[in-house]
């Protein structure tokens, strides 16, 4: 089967390097969760993915074809940030909407895109809210609706729930996976909590310390009990976070 | 509070006295003669000429400033270096040149208003520029918008409050500006009615138009830039 997403080789140096080198490769379809300590360069590497960011070395492949840095990609990509960035001083739909443009489409037709990705992120009603008027938990779904709206290739999640407190967390990664369920999309989700990624991903890379390699792919289709799995993905980042610190003068 | 609450408890009655005293103002310059005391329409329009094309005339410059400083870091820089000079202009100098360039025409004032006025306003504006959140701008870049539909989506809207920001200072001073220049070289304007009553010894006008000034201000703040900003902070 075709690959959706090749990662070749991908490293990043800042003042020093962070990604060593990394590779794998994601289906269509396919829900890929990004485990690592902090700081191993999960975040850079799905900018890299995203093409906001360039590549020290290495190559990363969308439909194969090249992403570059800047470049705008004849494949559409999603980004949920960690912060929500929607325009405070647009309404939910209009935010929507907006990212719509570019795609060439009649108003009267961005507008009900809109509002029916907005529904089946569960805002349905909240249209014409503003987003200060919304509660946190609120305008990560309506980010989450403008990332689904353009109908990307891949979306690519970076802690998008980092900010809500522990019950909407677990709002949200249920949303997420039914929304996962009914869409069929290629997802890229970045945490750095283990509990949210067996939850809801069908695939778990873990990372090792800095500079970071690929340390461990896990496919998450219930033949592992799910509470060894947490126990030995738990045992390994630990190892790799006293890696990265004894690496460290103390 | 209401929002009709707000508007009786500071417009209305403002509205009133301010109707009154322009009323008192006319009856008083059909009495003492246009010379001493000009008719409120005159006057308006000699202030209303210098505010319109020195005051208008910085705002637009400052917005072709702030469009620059948007397009080109290069530019951004200079912007900044020009306005830092003429930030630390003082009137006087505008004043002595805009008389040696203009002589006694209502050019002298108007120009020393632009020169006072346009680095206020266009400081806040390229501040207003410097300040977009570049997060916001890198979600425009993920989703492909256009330029021209990040400028119109994100940079204005961010950058508004700023400018009428800049603005409020900005009418501020060219209003005192306006009528420190009056009193050097020109012959009409609240600045020379000022000065010639001074002369002839009219102390108690120098006093009334010092108070029609204050008043002219607050109305145009409370009018003008207040309902401004509360419609552009809408969203909020």
């Amino acid at each position: 089967m075709a690959m959706k997403l090749q990662v070749v080789g991908v490293g990043k140096d800042y003042l020093i390097p962070v990604i060593e080198r990394v590779s794998f490769s994601v289906e269509a379809g396919e829900f890929v969760c990004l485990l690592g300590p902090n700081g191993c360069g999960k975040t850079t590497l799905l900018r890299i993915i995203g093409g906001l960011e360039p590549a020290t070395r290495g190559t990363v492949l969308l439909d194969d074809r090249p992403v570059v840095a800047g470049d705008a990609h004849s494949r559409k990509v999603g980004v949920v940030f960690q912060e929500d960035r929607l325009l405070p001083w647009m309404t939910l739909a209009e935010n929507v909407a907006l990212v719509l443009k570019p795609l060439g489409l009649p108003a009267a037709e961005r507008r009900a895109i809109a509002r029916r990705h907005l529904g089946l992120a569960g805002l349905a009603g909240f249209e014409d809210y503003y987003p200060g008027r919304t509660s946190g938990g609120m305008r990560q779904r309506a980010a989450i609706a403008r990332a689904l709206a353009i109908e990307p290739d891949v979306l690519l999640m970076d802690e998008p729930f980092g900010a809500l407190d522990a019950q909407n967390r677990r709002i949200m990664q249920n949303e997420v996976r039914r929304i996962w369920k009914e869409t069929r999309r290629t997802i890229l989700f970045v945490t750095h909590s283990i509990e949210e990624a067996v939850a809801i991903g069908t695939t778990l890379i873990m990372m090792s310390a800095r500079p970071s390699r690929l340390r461990e792919t896990i496919r998450n289709d219930g033949r592992i009990e799910r509470a060894k799995l947490i126990d030995d993905l738990n045992t390994m980042i630990m190892e790799e976070v006293e890696r990265q610190q004894g690496g460290a003068p103390s | 509070m209401s929002e009709r609450d707000l508007a009786t408890r500071l417009h209305l009655p403002t509205l009133g006295v301010t109707a009154v005293i322009v009323a008192g103002w006319s009856l008083l310059s059909w009495r003492y003669g246009a010379y001493v005391l000009p008719s409120p329409l005159s006057v308006v329009r000699g202030v209303g000429e210098i505010l319109l094309v020195g005051f208008g005339g910085a705002v637009v410059i400052a917005l072709l400033t702030g469009l620059a400083s948007f397009l080109s870091p290069r530019a951004r820089s200079v912007v900044h270096d020009f306005l830092a000079v003429l930030n630390a202009t003082s009137v006087f100098v505008w004043i002595v040149i805009s008389i040696i360039w203009f002589g006694l025409s209502n050019w002298a004032p108007i120009f020393t208003t632009f020169m006072i006025t346009l680095p206020v306003v266009a400081s806040n504006i390229v501040e207003g520029v410097e300040n977009v959140d570049r997060r916001l701008l890198e979600m425009g870049d993920v989703y492909r918008l256009s330029g021209r539909e990040k400028f119109r989506a994100i940079v204005i809207p961010s950058t508004l409050p700023y400018l009428v920001a800049g603005m409020k200072v900005g009418f501020g001073l060219a209003l005192k500006v306006s009528v420190v220049a009056e009193i050097f070289g020109v012959t009409s304007g609240i600045g020379y009615i000022m000065n010639y009553s001074r002369e002839i010894l009219a102390t108690q006008m120098v006093f009334v138009w010092a108070l029609v000034m204050i008043l002219v201000m607050m109305v145009t703040d409370k009018l003008v830039f207040d309902s401004l900003s509360r419609r552009l902070a809408r969203w909020r």
